[in-house]
């Protein structure tokens, strides 16, 4: 059956001579296998939208198991992203990591616009690291690892002062913080932060401007929570730990 | 029921080339019992011998029988450009075009943050020890227009310009032969940016 939908290439896998095996993050199929034949051929009508990041339009022949790309035109190549490593390597972490959480086949627009909300803030140059650490905090509900940051993940108080346990899943009140020794202290401001970001808007993502200390502890926390619960391990977090060290 | 071992094992071995599976490998066994012993022979010595003798040139990077390359020891080429690229066999279509007569550094692979390969995972700090010598003056980028070859391609840049070698790159756009009709927004919008003057 031929189908178009709106996508954006999530990884590209090499097969054969000059197959590339796409995984398009669609809007209304949600995450699709997709063989795009010939495409590393230099005359292919299937470079371009074979590119990783590229949101565009997908025509393909729908099959159970892999689908067969027929048409493709680019919406978005996202070239800023293409061209600065920096950007690249936070596009793809947030790629990645939602590769790492969704299942295929399940449809997802909000998800869908989402991602492209984010690849088009990384596009316009706004501050990566704080995109990453939304969408981090917004995917921890996909992965069904989502914390407790409305109450006290213990007792369900949800007035006073509150910390954050990693073992104990979300914030901890005054009296239940002997839960948890090795919990992050929160101040009243980093607890509304963190339900903010969680909560907000993605169209309002680029407005949020952090201190390099905040987004130092926002870093730690959410690198504990994930390493705890989520079982991943994405190479391109490991590539932007070490892009410090390898900066021209 | 299983094939006699000889031929099993013959049938694993193909499996272990890329893009073959146990169908392709078991007809490519069965086509080897039938060529004649000395084909047979010579075939199995090749592959040995390419494992054997094949060594990477210790300038260059490129594959060869001798070091330096063949390449690196011809006098007759320009020791003042290196052209960049990501694979030998990317050497190997640089030479087809019979136009450039550079030398090579090849890289073996591309920085991708996808994969996590960062520069010290590839030959670039053995390019930027080569480029220490004053003879070099212009490093050509010819890295694929991949995002990983972009992204290595604007690294090196920013590696080397502050040294004051010439830094360039491989032009994009449209190929020999192709309809700008069909041309995708990507390559035009590249190929416009790179036009020049008639």
């Amino acid at each position: 059956m031929l189908e178009k939908t709106e996508g954006i290439v999530i990884r590209t896998v090499s097969y054969g001579e000059s197959h590339v095996i796409l995984t398009v993050f669609t809007k209304e199929r949600g995450k699709l296998p997709l063989m795009a034949r010939g495409a590393k051929k230099t005359n292919s009508p299937f470079a371009a939208v074979s590119q990783l990041f590229s949101y565009g339009l997908f025509q393909f022949h729908y099959r159970k198991s892999m689908s067969t790309l027929s048409q493709g035109e680019v919406l978005e190549a996202f070239r800023h992203v293409h061209e600065d490593i920096e950007a690249a390597a936070y596009a793809a972490y947030v790629c990645e990591l939602l590769d790492g959480v969704t299942t295929e086949r399940e449809a997802s627009p909000s998800l869908f616009m989402l991602l492209l909300t984010i690849l088009r803030f990384i596009e316009k140059g706004e501050d990566a690291e704080v995109l990453l650490r939304m969408f981090e905090l917004k995917m921890t509900y996909v992965a069904g690892i989502k914390p407790e940051l409305d109450r006290c993940a213990s007792c369900g108080r949800t007035e006073g002062d509150f910390s954050f346990s990693v073992q104990e899943a979300g914030f901890l009140c005054e009296q239940c913080s002997r839960l948890d020794e090795h919990r992050f202290s929160l101040t009243a401001k980093q607890v509304q932060l963190l339900r903010q970001l969680y909560y907000m808007d993605p169209q309002r993502l680029g407005r949020v401007h952090l201190k390099p200390e905040t987004k130092h502890w926002l870093r730690q926390l959410l690198e504990a929570y994930y390493d705890t619960y989520s079982g991943l391990y994405l190479k391109s977090k490991r590539f932007l730990e070490q892009w410090q060290q390898w900066k021209p | 029921m299983q094939y006699p071992a000889p031929i099993s094992k013959l049938i694993d071995g193909f499996m272990k080339l890329p893009g073959i599976g146990p169908k392709t490998a078991t007809r490519l066994a069965f086509y080897v019992l039938n060529m004649k012993e000395d084909d047979v022979l010579d075939f199995a010595k090749a592959l040995v011998n390419a494992k054997r003798d094949l060594t990477h040139c210790s300038s260059c990077f490129y594959i060869t029988d001798q070091d330096p390359c063949i390449i690196c020891n011809d006098n007759h080429r320009d020791r003042s450009v290196i052209c960049v690229v990501e694979d030998s066999k990317d050497v190997m279509a640089m030479e087809k075009m019979q136009e450039y007569s550079g030398l090579y550094h090849v890289l073996h692979g591309a920085i991708s943050p996808m994969d996590g390969v960062g520069p010290e995972d590839i030959r670039i700090p053995e390019l930027i020890q080569r480029l220490q010598d004053d003879t070099v003056q212009e490093v050509i980028l010819a890295s694929n227009p991949s995002i990983e070859g972009e992204a290595t391609a604007m690294y090196l840049s920013r590696m080397i310009k502050p040294t004051g070698i010439k830094v360039t790159r491989l032009a994009h756009g449209l190929p020999v032969g192709g309809d700008l009709e069909y041309a995708d927004e990507v390559t035009l919008s590249r190929a416009v940016e790179g036009r020049r003057e008639l």
